[in-house]
């Protein structure tokens, strides 16, 4: 079997009495794109906060490695994966690069060095925000903002000695209201990231853009993984059909059109 | 701060150091530099013509009039240490009714000696009081010639009140301040002014067993005071009988129906003085007329 | 206005200003000492110049009011302003300061009790329950007022505005009935001294208290020191701050303590002061940023200056009396509490 980055092992979750994950077992791949597909309710957004580390399971457990993930100290925890989310309220005017370097808070004490401070200009440079590093964060644009903050989840987990383990990234929903240029650079600029011995795990909406840029694909139904894939094309359409409740039919270039 | 938190130890050495010469010193010799702040001491001052000692008074010390020249230190139940060390008295002077209650202890911490002299509510309290003063400012002389014409006085005044034994007194309230939000300061039993109405022939509209007591609305027209007797304060708010008949509750009392509300300065009834025969011969022609 | 300075020059600046407002503090009052002066006290004071007989009573004065005065005076200006910069980054608010927050109106309330029950000659630092028990109560006081506010108006880790306030105006409102009810049952003697030190005033100012608060704010600012990354990762929500390594729950918990014992403490010694914590951290932002690694120790340094500066007006605008230090800070603070808000109005319109 090959080796997992983070692996699901019977994962039940329940909030009082309602059932939301039921016994998940899955294994997310290292150095991939992992993609966790589902209908609105499904459990995307729980499973991704339970793989996480930031809920704990009513049953089952979550492994990075060979390592529980309860076992970690929570700045430990914070070197190993960072979690995008889809928005992030900040509504004091810090500076655009205050709020990368806080990506570096679980790596210094006191001040920053001079190591911090590169990594988070070249995190800025990759998400192409150099120039508006000074900014104050509130007059940025919804885009700009979750660019910010991408630089920030990456700048939290880069990668640059090639014996340090490998560094897990949560995208949970990340391209929700940004428009489909940011959306595009986003994730490209994520794919990019996988280089530096990095997985990623999504949770993404649009089945066409997921199969773009996916690798491995987890489909879940009610709280149930119900598929796993590795192509867009190895996802049954009837199935797709009732976990989403709509016809389905493949076009041009094996891209998806939807109708109910 | 982190500098000034390490110099602690020595600035506290300091502090002891500076402390210790004159802390302790002895009573104050007379004729020096006095900041009094009760209205009793300072009238009483005035009385024995030792008034040009004084060099500082509280907020409330009003009589007699030529006291107002002497700036004023601050309410005395909120008084501040420096302000009156500021006038660099040789002593502070009080009865006991100040406050905050540290201030005392930071007058003497930096030599400047407190004395209190507490009258009590006896008309002997106050009587002894005056020669305290005599004896304390070096005028005794004075103080004792007062001291007997005022006992002359109240001896005549007390044989005068013997004719209201037996009549019908009108019940009289005092009313101290008017209305502060929905209450009314009431003077009540044991004090001065309760005595001096007593020797006027009336009987105090309230019982209780403070000096001062929370009037409501409701408890004013239960009293049914036939009178009232409203202090300077209170009553220059409203600026007339007429108007002061008007609050709630005593618009429903015989003293409002009849505008039988009289003005009298605080200082003739709250505590004894030389005025004090003059004060219940007046309070007297309120009550009967006679 | 300071935005080019790095924060290491404006540390700088606002100590010089600091420094000088000290040294005008010492020296302007009922008594006038020049710096001349002063510096001969202390000359004389460490026996290194001969002691003039003509000097006891300034010197005096100088050593036993005026200068743990304007210590208690500073410590409490710091105190409060990194109060309000702490509770400001829980609350992930910035209206939020230990007068509205019913941290203050519970320390109040605390020390009423103490004053009122404790021993029967009312509050007297003499006695060891005085001096532990009105802290002590007034912390536990401040602490629940504090937490029951934050429970109340941040649910799922947000902070709603307008339960906030309704909260916090619920809970002084209790809190200020208690203390009123306390001192309409209290005698005489105690009563005067609730109600006197519900205005907030440094006229009683001597070394036990500067000592006091002193060691208060010392312990207190260095553990909210190492607590500044971790509130601004609480700027980006509690779950955003998790992910960061930051426990959330714990530090909110933490800093919720750190900042009543403080804010007792100085509460316990002064009474309520007002506003400063609000002002402080907000000129701080509109001046330099919003990072609390920056806001912690320059709130420490604006709150102390300040409140020097204000309780320089407070001696002298009726002199030789002088006013309560809290009716100042109200007057000025409650305009500009108004503006932010108004402010915060917009700027929520516009997003």
């Amino acid at each position: 079997m090959a080796d997992a980055a983070v692996r699901i092992r019977d994962v039940s979750y329940a909030a009082g009495s309602v059932q939301i994950l039921s016994a998940i077992a899955l294994d997310f791949q290292p150095g991939r794109f992992n993609v966790v597909l589902g209908p609105n309710g499904a459990g995307k957004s729980t499973l991704m906060r339970i793989a996480a580390g930031r809920l704990a399971p009513t049953s089952g457990d979550v492994l990075y490695g060979e390592t529980s993930v309860a076992a970690f100290d929570m700045t430990a925890l914070a070197r190993r994966r960072a979690f995008l989310s889809q928005n992030v309220e900040l509504t004091f005017p810090l500076a655009v690069e205050d709020v990368v370097l806080m990506g570096r808070y679980p790596h210094y004490r006191g001040v920053p060095s001079l190591k911090d401070k590169e990594i988070v200009a070249r995190a800025l440079d990759l998400v192409d925000m150099t120039a508006r590093r000074h900014q104050p964060y509130p007059t940025l644009s919804g885009g700009e903002r979750q660019k910010t903050h991408l630089a920030r989840v990456l700048a939290q987990i880069w990668n640059d000695e090639e014996s340090a383990e490998e560094r897990i990234l949560f995208l949970d929903e990340p391209t929700t209201s940004l428009d489909i240029h940011y959306q595009l650079h986003l994730l490209d600029t994520a794919r990019e990231f996988l280089k530096r011995r990095c997985t990623i795990v999504a949770s993404l909406h649009d089945l066409n853009m997921a199969f773009d840029y996916g690798d491995r694909f987890f489909l879940l139904e009610s709280g149930r993984l119900v598929h796993e894939a590795d192509s867009a094309r190895a996802v049954p359409k009837d199935l797709i059909e009732r976990v989403y409740r709509v016809k389905a039919e493949t076009g041009e270039g094996g891209y998806w059109r939807f109708r109910l | 701060m982190r500098l000034i938190l390490r110099r602690f130890p020595a600035l506290l050495a300091l502090a002891l150091l500076a402390s210790s010469p004159g802390a302790l010193a002895a009573d104050p010799p007379p004729g020096g530099r006095v900041v009094c702040v009760s209205k009793q001491i300072n009238e009483f001052i005035f009385d024995i013509g030792a008034q040009s000692h004084l060099v500082a008074r509280d907020l409330t010390s009003i009589y007699p009039k030529e006291i107002l020249s002497l700036p004023s230190v601050g309410y005395h139940r909120a008084l501040s240490a420096e302000g009156i060390v500021s006038m660099r008295p040789s002593v502070l002077l009080t009865d006991g009714n100040v406050g905050p209650n540290e201030v005392l202890d930071r007058v003497r911490s930096v030599g400047i000696p407190v004395v209190t002299m507490d009258p009590g509510d006896s008309l002997q309290g106050a009587e002894d009081l005056m020669l305290r003063l005599g004896t304390y400012f070096g005028r005794a002389q004075q103080a004792t010639a007062i001291v007997a014409t005022w006992k002359a006085g109240m001896a005549e005044t007390i044989a005068d009140a013997k004719r209201w034994d037996g009549q019908k007194k009108p019940k009289v309230m005092m009313i101290h301040f008017g209305q502060i939000g929905n209450s009314y300061l009431g003077l009540s039993a044991k004090g001065p002014a309760e005595q001096i109405l007593e020797w006027a022939g009336g009987k105090n509209a309230l019982s209780g067993d403070g000096h001062m007591a929370h009037l409501t609305p409701e408890m004013i027209a239960g009293a049914r005071p036939d009178i009232i007797i409203a202090t300077d304060v209170g009553f220059d708010r409203y600026g007339s009988a007429a108007k002061f008949a008007e609050m709630p509750g005593v618009n429903l009392t015989p003293a409002g129906r009849n505008l039988r509300i009289y003005r009298i300065d605080e200082t003739e009834i709250m505590y004894f003085s030389p005025r004090t025969p003059a004060s219940v011969a007046k309070i007297a022609q309120w009550l009967h007329g006679q | 206005m300071l935005r080019r300075l790095t924060y290491g020059q404006v540390y700088l600046l606002l100590a010089l200003l600091l420094a000088a407002s000290v040294i005008a503090s010492a020296s302007i009052g009922a008594f006038m000492f020049p710096p001349s002066a002063i510096a001969r006290f202390v000359g004389e004071g460490l026996s290194l110049l001969p002691s003039r007989p003509d000097d006891i009573l300034d010197r005096n004065v100088f050593f036993i009011l005026r200068l743990p005065r304007v210590l208690l005076c500073g410590l409490t200006g710091a105190i409060l302003g990194v109060s309000g910069a702490l509770m400001q980054g829980l609350f992930r608010n910035p209206i939020v300061e230990p007068g509205l927050a019913g941290t203050s109106a519970g320390a109040a309330l605390g020390a009423a009790i103490v004053f009122v029950f404790g021993s029967s000659t009312a509050f007297s630092f003499a006695s060891p329950l005085g001096t532990a028990g009105v802290p002590l109560l007034a912390f536990l006081c401040s602490f629940g007022a504090t937490m029951l506010v934050y429970r109340l108006s941040t649910s799922f880790g947000r902070t709603d505005v307008f339960t906030l306030l309704l909260a916090g105006i619920a809970l002084n409102a209790m809190c200020n009935a208690g203390t009123g009810f306390l001192s309409y049952i209290a005698r005489d003697p105690q009563a005067r001294n609730i109600t006197f030190w519900n205005l907030g005033t440094f006229t009683t100012a001597d070394w036990r208290g500067a000592i006091l608060v002193g060691i208060a704010f010392a312990a207190c600012f260095v553990l909210a020191l190492r607590h500044g990354k971790n509130l601004n990762a609480l700027m980006l929500g509690e779950d955003n701050a998790a992910y960061m390594g930051v426990e959330p729950e714990r530090l909110i918990f933490r800093l919720i303590v750190i900042n009543t014992i403080m804010v007792s403490v100085a509460t316990a010694m002064v009474g309520v002061i007002a506003f400063v914590g609000l002002v402080v951290p907000h000129l701080l932002r509109l001046m330099r940023s919003s990072d609390y690694t920056f806001l912690l120790p320059a709130s420490a340094l604006l709150g102390a200056l300040l409140m020097e500066i204000v309780d320089i007006v407070a001696r002298l605008v009726i002199q030789p009396a002088e006013l309560p230090i809290g009716i100042i800070t109200a007057l000025l603070g409650a305009p500009f509490f108004l503006w932010i808000l108004i402010r915060e109005r917009r700027s929520d319109t516009y997003g």
